[in-house]
């Protein structure tokens, strides 16, 4: 046991991965197969999405495809062909400012997303899109959402949308749906490995039908988990998180803080700026279904985003810059 | 050449993102706050007579000097110059501390938080390059499995400042797959209570120190004993605020995720061995201390066939203790393998 431990800190100071031993249970073969399911799965057409009160039956393959991604690339023993560790920048260097918001509605069009009691995700996504634009750009930030009505938009239109509009920060606004009717709260992802099988689930869920190929992934995933961007992305995620709590426990006393979790959504991965996605409330929870009838509750998780942007952006030196700038800067 | 044993000095070492601890083979035991501070300018460098401070001590003159914490959610905070300083800064304070003799030759085992292993070993290696001449790095919970000599059928969780680590021991060394990582930890419940409090007292004013300090004292799980009266200045008038709900649900927002990855990873234990797994865990770091937290988790245990959850006796001192049990086992010919 303890020649693992010095085996790896060896491998560590020679530049080489560790080789590390992996059981081939039938789990391992599950996530081989899943990954062969997964090619597949890709390059079928995109068919409509499942209409229960749950989400689309999870793609449990992209998740277990993708969790193996990051390893592509700087696995394998050979340390001749092992890349330099990358060093991660202090974003604080560059003090840019943060304008162009891009807000990105879950689902739409024939992707429903979460139903349950005549509520549609895909409808409660867009409308609570909408009112956070008009909250930010009523505070001079420039604001573009990935889709402007009930459209079917595949994640990876969502990400060049974003990309071509080339935003300064992405949330993604999804809601909730949780195995465990008596859960509810928020909880806002960054990109990173996800933290537990749950996550897996939901990521799966909420990837269906991304339009990237298997290849496409680990070109996207290499380098990213040590770049710039994933570092913002968790503050972002910090400040959005914070805000939803902190605001929506005085409407939904029973709310719970879910935190700040990882998890390789496409839509965190393809993008080139600081993105984050939010699932605002549960609507699988019959409270926070009733909670989110009310137009006033869906206004306060609006304001609470928006709030959580402008803390972001203010931490970035952004409000000075958007002063200076004025109103209508682009 | 193998050298007389004693002309080695053993350490083993616990790098947290709250304190740090060193357990030596000479005997000696401690443990400081993960602070390093630097005087911010001339005056205080005159006030405080030092190059650098360090724990409590830093904390204490915090207005005059540049402080930081190094580690931040189980990460070195990467990119940052200064805060790898502050961690070579932080491992050769507690080397000093240990008090080698000059001609020994110091090979230590610093165990970090599992994340860190994960995500920035190679960053992890060079921040501590040089502080001692060998030097070999593990997960923290592995520390504490072997320490304890819990290294088969069991489950570590580690519930430290910036992570929770939960390992299971197969009887070898453990693979990603074994072991998980959560942000909800130490630092996360002092988050929360400070948005508790907020929303409780607008007018208050208190600090994370203060927030971090009441849990640290008050922290608990399940019904509340009475009430928890803290002073805290409202508008400038010293007021006493009962803040046992706060305590409470900041407290137990930790349990659900530790629940939800506790479950899941002992589903994944062959079958055969799970009910074993189950009987063996051991809650590890500050939040073990956390009054009926254990006895939460051998509830939710209870849905799944029951199960004994244990805290480890001495959290300050478990994981550096568990780095010098390695440190002692491991034969010369690996250290010459690892220099410092």
């Amino acid at each position: 046991m303890l020649h693992d431990a010095v085996e790896e800190n060896v491998a560590t100071i020679t530049g080489a991965v560790p080789r590390r031993r992996r059981r081939v249970s039938g789990r391992m073969w599950f996530g081989l197969a899943a990954v062969a399911a997964l090619v597949f799965f890709l390059v079928r057409p995109q068919g409509p999405a499942a209409t229960g009160p749950a989400r689309p039956n999870p793609a449990i393959e992209m998740a277990a495809a993708m969790a193996e991604a990051p390893r592509v690339g700087t696995g394998g023993g050979n340390a001749a062909l092992q890349p330099p560790v990358p060093h991660v920048i202090d974003p604080t260097i560059f003090r840019l400012a943060v304008r162009k918001i891009v807000l990105d509605p879950g689902h739409g069009g024939t992707d429903p997303g979460a139903m349950t009691g005549g509520l549609r995700e895909k409808e409660i996504t867009l409308d609570i899109a909408e009112r956070v634009a008009a909250v930010l750009a009523a505070q001079d930030f420039v604001v573009v959402l990935t889709r402007e009505g009930d459209e079917t938009r595949s994640l990876q239109q969502r990400v060049d949308a974003a990309n071509t509009a080339k935003g300064d920060v992405l949330v993604s606004i999804h809601v909730n749906s949780i195995p465990t009717e008596e859960r509810r709260g928020v909880e806002t992802y960054y990109l990173g490995a996800a933290s537990d099988s749950r996550i897996e689930r939901l990521a799966g869920a909420e990837n269906s039908g991304s339009g990237y190929s298997l290849a496409d992934f680990r070109h996207l995933l290499e380098g990213v988990y040590a770049d710039v961007r994933h570092e913002e992305s968790r503050r972002l995620a910090q400040a959005v998180q914070g805000r939803l709590f902190s605001a929506l426990m005085h409407a939904n006393p029973q709310i719970e803080d879910r935190g700040v979790k990882q998890a390789p959504f496409v839509v965190l991965v393809g993008t080139e700026m600081p993105s984050v996605l939010a699932e605002v409330a549960c609507l699988s929870n019959k409270e926070d279904t009733l909670l989110l009838k009310q137009d006033s509750y869906r206004q306060q998780i609006a304001e609470a985003l928006a709030a959580g942007v402008r803390g972001y952006a203010a931490a970035r030196g952004a409000v000075t810059t958007l002063a200076r700038r004025g109103a209508g800067a682009n | 050449m193998t050298k007389e044993k004693s002309s080695v000095l053993h350490l083993g070492i616990d790098l947290g993102t709250s304190r740090s601890s060193v357990s030596a083979s000479n005997g000696q035991h401690h443990v400081v706050e993960s602070y390093v501070g630097w005087p911010v300018d001339m005056v205080a460098r005159k006030l405080i007579k030092k190059s650098v401070l360090f724990g409590h001590d830093a904390l204490e003159a915090r207005p005059m000097l540049d402080l930081h914490r190094p580690l931040e959610r189980g990460l070195i905070k990467e990119g940052s110059q200064k805060d790898e300083q502050a961690v070579r800064e932080l491992l050769q304070h507690l080397i000093s501390l240990a008090n080698p003799e000059g001609n020994q030759k110091v090979c230590a085992v610093i165990g970090v938080p599992a994340e860190a292993m994960r995500v920035s070993r190679q960053h992890l290696r060079n921040a501590v390059k040089g502080v001692a001449d060998s030097l070999m790095i593990v997960s923290e919970p592995f520390a504490v499995a072997y320490g304890m000599d819990a290294l088969l059928h069991t489950m570590i969780i580690d519930i430290g400042a910036g992570t929770t680590d939960f390992c299971v021991m197969n009887g070898r060394y453990p693979t990603d797959e074994d072991q998980r990582t959560l942000t909800n930890a130490g630092d996360s419940v002092d988050e929360q209570l400070v948005t508790l409090l907020r929303a409780k007292l607008p007018d208050a004013q208190f600090s994370i120190h203060m927030v971090r300090a009441w849990k640290e004292k008050f922290s608990f799980v399940g019904e509340p004993k009475g009430k928890v009266d803290v002073t805290v200045p409202v508008n400038g008038k010293p007021t006493v605020v009962d803040i046992a709900p706060e305590i409470q649900r900041a407290c137990e927002s930790l349990l659900p995720p530790i629940v939800e990855t506790m479950l899941d990873l002992i589903s994944r234990v062959e079958p055969e061995y799970q009910e074993s797994v189950r009987h063996n865990i051991i809650l590890a770091g500050g939040g073990s201390q956390i009054p009926n937290f254990a006895a939460a988790l051998e509830t939710a245990l209870g849905e799944i066939g029951g199960g004994r959850v244990k805290a480890v006796d001495d959290p300050l001192f478990a994981g550096s203790n568990g780095s010098l049990a390695i440190a002692a086992d491991a034969p010369e010919s690996d250290w010459e393998k690892l220099p410092g």
